[in-house]
């Protein structure tokens, strides 16, 4: 014990703490990411798989435990100090050399923490756990035979300090390249958050990641922030305050991501019902029925009265060990989506470009609920499209009264200077925005080029919808 | 035999004998039938189904079901769940021909037995063909990962794969297979597939052996897509379809499969040549289908006059005023060419547009689906199944057989007297077979739900059951055999000419989608 007790606790301190303060988001997706019923079909398509089925059925269930991450993390922590134990057990490793049975363990470790965004494209059954199984019997079963053939300890006179180095090297390197490989992303890992608090409606947790966010955002990041400025009822106010990045997503194919973590609770949200469900589908297709899915088709389901088809998702959800759904929280987010339901139905494909589907089919849509106007409105002004910004606006101004949104009153005194024929003095435009407005306009008649104009007036204006009209190009979308 | 034996055989007998549920001595008529899973009563049974298992979803501690012929055949069991021995059943089945077999509820709640109203299912002697083939497959719209053909025993629960997708390919190069089609019943021993994208091409099966082709040429707008065996020639009609996929922002059935053009062409596997029989520019035509003589090929058809350039988007809004009817041309069996067309069902008239047409194997009705739009039916609500006796063209929807979900893809069993269909019935979304008997009157009465071994399969179950065809017979060739057949080259058809008896306007050879890069078409082989 007097060796085995350190590698081991040290082994478990360093991963759980990696684990739990550093990729625990990463393990609330893997959940649900994960597709296990305690129903019989299940069961038996796992058997289905052929000879690892079983395997494949231990290994689902324990992965869906990363739902409550320490139990899911303790979990894999405990398989994996089983390898390092049936490692020693099988080779008849002297304690000393105990340090080299955590290389399989961290190497095991790291197959799981390095894949970040590859986790949603990955069609191998229970990443975390499977291979984890399967060493630990493949061990177990060499260990076996090995005890028959070779019936002493490996263990030769006076090499005890020279196991105990290379032990302390290999347990050292490991956790080092263990550290090094996982990915540790920040964008990653903050849009998880995003995306979790997204899917508990916690819109203000949303908001409160993005403003802690230190590095420029992803597009997921960016329409993750807008639909929780749409939801706090902040987005006149705050939307161009927030950076409108278009950092690269720290992996290969590029295009996909948006669409793979953020469709179709974008879709969704917005009530573009028959999109939302549509890649839900789509994916469970493709990825198998993984509970995130699921709870898409559910919520969908139940929002087009589709009574049946709601009750069979709510069936499988139930058969989950963690995603059963709750009724109130469901009813709570059927309220706010069901003003944006107010349009008819067309044939239509977005070819995967979800925010720019969503900027277009919003900047076009005339009439509709208030929330359905709001968005009208704003996308028009973020797809730059001013010409159906008065009507927007006076259908919104009675409820606004004297509360203007503050990018909507910058959006107004702009484009009645751009292109006449609306007096604002009339308009409750707050004197601030218009001292504000007339700064801008100085500044801009003493400046330069464009590049030059947008370095300058950045840190004043940078947060206006000026700045967002006149000095940010290119509308990003992937 | 030990003496230890002796005991342990003893107490098995006193164990299962103090287990064997008994019938309460009173009980409280409830005067309401009992909640079930799946719900079969009304449906009339054929002879040689599979058991019709069940679960009783009341409210209550202790079940006992009995199910009971007038004979006195009569079987007890105990449970929530009641899953039959398929031996029992069939001694059951067997006494009710002719008659009818009874369902006897019993439930314990609060101390006091109540009594379910009885459940009847009439017993006919006409059985059932012995397989089924079906695809299945998710309600999916572009992408596919698993599909599976699928032979499934009707008389019980035996499954087989057929042929499965991913044991031929995976990952980038991923393949999408369609439905299993047999010559007949299947009684030649002929079928054949479609696989798309990698190793593409349509695997001809004859017996234990199997060949693919690529029937693509320049002079037609696709590969085959739905296919009609001519009863006794050697001979395949299939529909050539440009199709696309649109997705609704909305409108609960989610989807529109839309052609954007079709024609229809005929296959001679002997001579691996493909023949025109519809090639019109603003006619849409589609699901042929053989009368059982082989003299006549029926069909849908729609016309529609572009409202633009771009066929696509006109279509895309213009969607709803597609209606199909059903038409027919008559076959020369020794010229192998085709007369006149005329129409069968004017199904536009009535607002309401048909497809996928099956006639009788007496000759004398022809069962299509009929919906308000379109053609693929699967996804539209509306879509019922259309009895239509032909010598008079007398047509009924009023039927058992529909439902206000979309009820669909049908098929003759080969004494006709059994009807096999699709339908959405249970929950909108996920497809499953029905069974409904065929009277010589023209009568088809209360379907029942395929049997499965385990009630809650359904339920639990993710998947559809797609384009069930009846089998006499299982399918000869091997797994191996139609993998091995998938990675070989298609040999390539080679284009014949119009298969018209006499010369008719032609126009849709080249494809008329403006753009065509830019459209994805489903039946792609590649």
């Amino acid at each position: 014990m007097k060796y085995r007790l350190p590698f081991t606790l040290l082994f478990i301190v360093i991963v759980m703490v990696v684990m739990m303060a550093v990729v625990r988001p990463y393990l609330i997706e893997t959940a649900q990411l994960t597709p296990f019923f305690t129903t019989r079909v299940f069961f038996s398509e796992m058997l289905g798989r052929g000879g690892l089925g079983v395997i494949y059925y231990a290994a689902s269930f324990l992965q869906s435990c990363f739902a409550v991450p320490w139990l899911g993390a303790s979990l894999l922590v405990a398989l994996l100090v089983a390898i390092a134990y049936a490692t020693r057990w099988a080779l008849r490793l002297p304690n000393p050399a105990f340090g080299l049975c955590w290389i399989i363990p961290f190497y095991l470790l790291v197959r799981f923490t390095r894949m970040g965004y590859q986790i949603y494209v990955c069609k191998e059954v229970a990443v975390a756990f499977t291979y984890p199984i399967l060493i630990l019997s493949a061990i177990m079963l060499v260990g076996a035979l090995l005890r028959i053939i070779i019936r002493r300890k490996l263990c030769p006179q006076g090499w005890k300090r020279t196991f105990l180095s290379l032990s302390i090297i290999a347990f050292a390197g490991s956790a080092y390249w263990f550290w090094e490989q996982t990915y540790r992303d920040a964008n990653f890992l903050s849009s998880l958050q995003m995306k979790q608090a997204c899917e508990k409606g916690e819109w203000e947790q949303v908001l409160r990641i993005a403003r802690s966010n230190r590095q420029e955002p992803t597009r997921l990041q960016v329409n993750l922030t807008r639909l929780a400025l749409y939801e706090t009822g902040e987005m006149g106010n705050q939307l161009f305050a927030f950076p409108d990045g278009a950092a690269a997503y720290n992996a290969p194919e590029q295009q996909q991501w948006l669409r793979l973590m953020g469709a179709q609770l974008l879709y969704y949200n917005y009530g573009k019902l028959g999109f939302a469900y549509r890649w839900a589908m789509e994916d469970l297709v493709e990825y198998g029925e993984r509970p995130m899915y699921l709870r898409t088709l559910h919520r969908v389901a139940l929002l087009n009265g589709e009574t049946s088809l709601a009750e069979k998702y709510d069936q499988a959800l139930r058969h989950t060990l963690f995603y059963k759904e709750d009724a109130d929280d469901i009813q709570r987010e059927a309220e706010a989506i069901r003003p944006l339901l107010n349009y008819t139905d067309q044939l239509d494909g977005d070819n995967g470009l979800v925010e720019f589907y969503l900027l277009q089919s919003f900047a076009l849509t005339e009439g509709g609920s208030r929330q359905m106007v709001e968005l009208s409105l704003m996308f028009s002004l973020i797809t730059k499209q001013l010409d159906g910004f008065w009507p927007r606006f006076m259908a919104l101004l009675p409820e606004w009264g004297s509360n203007i949104p503050r990018h909507y009153q910058e959006a107004a005194l702009m484009i009645a200077q751009l292109q006449g024929g609306m007096d604002t003095s009339q308009l409750p435009i707050s004197p601030e925005v218009r001292q504000r407005f007339e700064r801008l306009v100085e500044a801009s008649a003493q400046m330069g080029d464009s590049a030059s104009n947008a370095h300058s007036l950045r840190p004043e204006f940078g947060d206006t919808y000026w700045y967002y009209y006149f000095f940010v190009e290119g509308l990003k979308t992937t | 035999m030990k003496i230890e034996d002796y005991i342990l055989s003893i107490a098995t007998v006193v164990l299962l004998a103090a287990c064997t549920p008994s019938l309460p001595e009173q009980a409280e008529e409830t005067g309401r039938m009992a909640q079930v899973m799946p719900d079969n009563n009304g449906a009339t049974l054929p002879p040689n189904i599979a058991p019709l298992n069940f679960e009783v979803l009341e409210e209550g501690k202790t079940f006992v079901t009995r199910l009971s012929t007038r004979s006195g055949e009569e079987w007890i069991g105990g449970g929530r769940t009641v899953c039959i021995d398929l031996e029992d059943w069939q001694r059951l089945l067997t006494a009710a021909v002719g008659d009818t077999l009874w369902t006897d509820i019993y439930v314990r709640q609060n101390k006091a037995w109540k009594h379910f109203q009885r459940m009847a299912n009439p017993v006919v002697a006409d059985s059932i063909d012995p397989y089924i083939t079906y695809r299945l497959i998710r309600p999916s719209y572009v992408t596919y990962e698993e599909l599976t053909l699928v032979e499934r025993s009707t008389q019980d629960f035996d499954e087989r794969i057929i042929y499965d997708n991913m044991q031929a390919s995976k990952g980038n190069k991923g393949q999408c297979i369609n439905c299993h089609v047999p010559q007949g019943q299947g009684q030649s021993g002929r079928s054949q597939f479609h696989a798309r994208q990698a190793y593409g091409g349509t695997v001809l099966i004859d017996g234990e052996h199997a060949h693919k082709v690529n029937l693509k040429t320049d002079s037609t707008l696709s590969a085959g897509v739905y296919p009609a065996w001519h009863p006794t020639l050697n001979l395949i009609a299939y529909s050539v379809n440009e199709t696309g996929q649109v997705f609704h922002t909305l409108d609960p059935q989610k989807i529109e499969v839309i052609d954007y053009a079709s024609d229809l062409i005929l296959y001679d596997p002997e001579r691996n040549e493909v023949t025109s029989i519809e090639r019109t520019a603003h006619d849409f035509e589609s699901f042929p289908t053989w009368s059982p003589d082989g003299k006549t090929l029926y069909y849908i058809s729609a016309h529609h006059e572009p409202q633009g350039e771009d066929i696509d988007a006109d279509l895309d809004q213009n969607y709803q005023s597609l209606h199909y009817n059903i038409y027919a041309r008559d076959f020369d069996v020794a010229t192998h060419k085709f007369g006149a067309r005329r129409l069968i069902f004017d199904a536009e008239a009535l607002g309401k547009s048909a497809s996928t047409p099956r006639i009788s194997p007496d000759g004398r009705w022809l069962l299509c689906s009929v919906a308000d739009y379109g053609q693929f039916h699967i996804w539209h609500r509306s879509a019922d199944l259309c009895l239509i006796r032909i010598d008079d063209g007398q047509w009924t929807m009023d039927n058992d057989l529909n439902s206000d979900e979309s009820d669909s893809y049908h098929c003759w069993s080969s004494n006709g007297r059994w009807i096999i269909f699709s339908s959405r019935r249970m929950d909108g979304n996920y497809t499953r077979l029905y069974l409904s008997y065929f009277d010589t009157s023209g009568h088809a009465h209360t379907p029942l739900l395929l049997p499965q071994r385990h009630p809650s399969h359904y339920q639990q179950l993710l998947r559809s059951f797609n384009a069930a065809e009846w089998m006499t017979q299982p399918v000869a060739a091997s797994r191996q055999t139609l993998v091995d057949c998938i990675h070989q080259t298609a040999q390539p058809a080679k284009y014949a000419g119009s298969a018209l008896l006499s010369a008719e306007d032609e126009g849709s050879a080249a494809p008329i989608r403006i753009s065509k890069q830019n459209y994805h078409n489903i039946y792609e082989n590649e």
